[in-house]
């Protein structure tokens, strides 16, 4: 079992090396202005925007796919949902089904305007490493300090928690292994059967994450971590040219989108 | 009579367990990555008698874990077989005689679950569906020969338990359960000497009852002192499998996978004697000597 959650790819794209503050801001305009805007046109615009970021990271089209996949369910419902429910008059009836073509459009939109919106949020979390996620986030996040936010220290309870998930999932597997050494079944059964397997489960899991968390305290405090000190970090983000180009580059692409 | 030996005597005996004989055959394995598989077992062959010991050795990562794991079918191997008394996979029975194949984790923290130490160990009988006057009887007797006395500890929680009761804890809810061949990961890494002490007493008996054991450790001496083979693995290759073998090709062998000669092989060698014939235990050599 691997960890397909903390989904970064290691690479050296273009896209790899912008700073995470810029990357963030940009994927964050766009999603608004894919909210924003409801024409096909313009949909078209951010689409191919998309297409290009993820030419640009150099990603194998195999990791995007793991990535959208489980959100496959989504967008699914979403078309259905829209065909079913949407006005206009109906040209095919079936029972409580009226598809009307304002509805398969409707439809057709929303679905897209999610798919793009995935593309564009893997992008952003498939070229930068959850820590400089965070980094940048806090960052961001800085002028909350002023109403006594400590958005320090909740980047570094989302950096520790990140860092553990595959620590926990290799974890998860060898206690799983251990049962199904000495005879347990996780995939017989009905739902109940199975939800009561677990519980063996996830007692030691539970009990190793607090002694873990205990000893993980221990030890930040033993190399002089005070929460709300001045921190300075190994790798400083740097914004350069680069940077500022992606946000004018998005900008243009968020004005070009809502113009045609 | 030494006081060891009695206090093995005294000691309740595993019993009626017929050791069950293991044979690998060409077994490869790798392990699925996003990017490319990465290879863990390559064409591993070798044989172990019913009742006879063998020491798996390596530096770490070779593939010890991974080998033991597909010996107990937790992953398919890739290609080649697991033969378990002469039975492959495809014939009648084999899950059965896989059932018969127990295997203790490195980590006690990661399989004890249970709220008492009986309900843990009845775990693994309880998933055979055996009756539940069978369970308990299996329970006590795996917890005495563990040397967790159930009367002290039958209802003790598995977390209040010392790190080395841990250990034979998650030992008994294997033996439980009536394994014919045991397979043992690092059993005895961060143990206190008198409980390694204690472990090896319990493999030793378990060994003369019968049970087929595959061990595998770092630790040269014990290996020595409790298995007749020896298999090194190196990048998930059998590098030797067979006797222990401590001529100087031997020697290489053993220094390239970053293991060293035991104790005693070395102590002989510098007395001049043959290693091939040193002995395995402190008692042995006290006898030679004098």
């Amino acid at each position: 079992m691997k960890a397909t959650i903390a989904q970064y790819y290691a690479g050296d794209s273009p896209l790899h090396r912008l700073d995470p503050r810029a990357k963030f801001v940009a994927v964050s305009a766009l999603a608004v202005a894919l909210f924003v805007r409801d024409s096909f046109a313009g949909l078209a615009v951010y689409a191919a925007a998309a297409v290009l970021a993820y030419v640009l990271s150099g990603v194998p089209p195999a990791w995007f796919w793991r990535a959208f996949r489980p959100l496959l369910w989504l967008v699914a419902l979403t078309f259905v949902a829209q065909v079913v429910f949407a006005p206009g008059e109906p040209f095919f009836s079936f029972w409580f089904i009226h598809v009307s073509s304002r509805g398969l459009e409707l439809a057709a939109f929303l679905s897209l305007r999610l798919v793009v919106l995935v593309l564009v949020g893997s992008v952003l979390t498939l070229t930068t490493p959850s820590m400089a996620l965070t980094d940048g986030l806090a960052w961001l996040g800085r002028p909350l300090r002023r109403l006594r936010v400590p958005t320090d220290e909740l980047a570094l309870m989302v950096t520790i928690a990140l860092r553990f998930i595959p620590t926990l999932l290799v974890e998860l597997d060898t206690i799983m292994r251990a049962q199904r050494a000495r005879g347990a079944d996780f995939r017989r059964g009905g739902l109940r059967e199975r939800t009561r397997s677990l519980v063996p489960v996830l007692v030691p899991l539970f009990v190793l994450s607090f002694r873990r968390a205990d000893e993980l305290a221990l030890a930040m405090e033993a190399r002089c971590y005070r929460p709300g000190a001045a921190r300075t970090r190994l790798h400083p983000l740097h914004a350069g040219r680069a940077d500022i180009a992606l946000l004018v580059a998005t900008a243009a692409v968020i004005v070009a989108g809502l113009l045609v | 009579m030494s006081r060891r030996e009695a206090a093995a005597s005294a000691a309740p005996r595993p019993s009626g367990l017929a050791g069950m004989s293991l044979a690998c055959r060409d077994v490869s394995f790798s392990y699925e990555e996003a990017r490319a598989p990465i290879p863990a077992l390559r064409d591993v062959s070798f044989v172990l008698p019913a009742g006879g010991s063998l020491a798996l050795m390596g530096a770490s990562g070779s593939g010890k874990s991974t080998l033991l794991q597909v010996i107990r079918g937790l992953d398919a191997p890739e290609s080649g077989a697991v033969v378990l008394d002469g039975a492959a996979p495809v014939d009648v029975g084999y899950a059965a005689r896989q059932r018969e194949v127990g295997l203790v984790f490195q980590a006690p923290e990661l399989q004890l679950f249970a709220s008492t130490a009986r309900d843990d160990v009845a775990f693994g009988p309880r998933r055979l569906g055996w009756p539940e006057d069978r369970v308990s009887t299996a329970v006590e007797e795996a917890l005495d020969v563990v040397g967790l006395p159930p009367a002290h500890f039958a209802e003790r929680h598995p977390y209040t338990l010392s790190g080395g009761e841990q250990r034979r804890l998650a030992l008994a809810g294997v033996l439980a359960m009536r394994p014919r061949l045991l397979l043992l990961d690092e059993p005895f890494v961060s143990l206190d000497p008198g409980t390694r002490r204690q472990l090896v007493g319990i493999l030793e008996r378990l060994k003369a009852a019968g049970v087929t054991l595959l061990l595998a450790t770092h630790d040269a001496d014990l290996a020595w002192a409790l298995c007749e083979e020896l298999l090194v693995l190196r990048e998930g290759r059998a590098a030797a499998a067979g006797a222990w073998d401590f001529s100087a090709a031997g020697g290489r062998l053993l220094a390239a996978n970053r293991l060293r000669e035991p104790f005693f092989v070395e102590l002989w060698r510098r007395l001049g004697r043959d290693p091939q014939r040193a002995p395995r235990t402190a008692a042995a050599a006290a006898e030679d000597l004098s």
